[in-house]
């Protein structure tokens, strides 16, 4: 599969290194949207998954109502504990009177290099036609958030 | 050998909308998703309680969302009437 859900590895690493910091005043963080079957820009296909280290262009959807490239940045929920799961999440995000196609998207780092965080599979094309387009993030706790660690 | 940690990434909804925004009920549903889960392996009639209300809940964020959208409309056309524009009042005020 060209875009499979992940943690990104090389993410995994770079906490231990302190790289991402998504305490409230912390990193930047953005979400962009990837096209599979040519759907992106010059009819690219977008190739993400746990080997995801960075930020690319590659598949990205072209530029639409208020979607432009590198994606929209995220609003983050502090980090939090419950039992023995840290976890963090982000809250929705919207791209409105946009004609988009999407089989998935990157969550990565704006701050620190464009490095990637997280690959989140669709499972099939979302397309909204000069509408909205939505993605929402789970509830942030032990067990639904969007990254977790246990 | 031994695990310590298992890292996780959840699952996302995406929701997505023709010739205009969302409609009040898909911005219904996203509200509820976010108030309710609903564990599968909650007991038969918890899930079953733990719906009910879902479905309630729903109903009554549907209605105050109509209701909110309807306000707001309102505010909108008194303010375009009040600088003269009658017509673009009246365009809205038939949305």
């Amino acid at each position: 599969m060209a875009i499979a859900q992940a943690m990104c590895t090389s993410f995994k690493q770079e906490l231990m290194l302190g790289t991402h910091n998504f305490a409230t005043g912390g990193n930047a963080f953005k979400l962009a949207l990837y096209a599979e079957g040519g759907g992106g820009k010059s009819s690219t296909t977008a190739t993400l998954g746990a080997a995801t280290t960075a930020y690319t262009t590659t598949g990205e959807i072209a530029d639409s109502g208020s979607y432009a490239a590198g994606g929209g940045t995220l609003t983050k929920v502090a980090p939090a504990t419950s039992g023995t799961t840290a976890f963090t999440d982000f809250a929705d995000i919207s791209f409105t009177t946009a004609t988009i196609t999407a089989m998935g998207a990157l969550i990565y780092n704006d701050t620190n290099g464009d490095k990637a965080v997280a690959v989140l599979d669709f499972s099939s094309n979302k397309t909204s036609t000069s509408g909205t387009f939505t993605v929402q993030f789970p509830t942030a706790d032990a067990s639904n958030a969007i990254i977790r660690i246990a | 050998m031994f695990e310590l940690g298992i890292s996780n990434v959840g699952s996302v909804n995406v929701m997505t909308s023709d010739k205009g925004g969302l409609t009040n009920e898909q911005v219904a549903d996203l509200a509820v998703d976010k108030i309710v889960s609903i564990s599968d392996e909650a007991p038969a009639h918890i899930r079953q309680q733990a719906n009910q209300f879902r479905d309630h809940l729903k109903h009554v964020l549907y209605h105050y969302l109509l209701l909110a959208r309807k306000e707001e409309r309102g505010t909108i056309i008194q303010a375009l009437q009040s600088n003269g524009h009658k017509e673009m009042a009246e365009y809205i005020r038939r949305l």
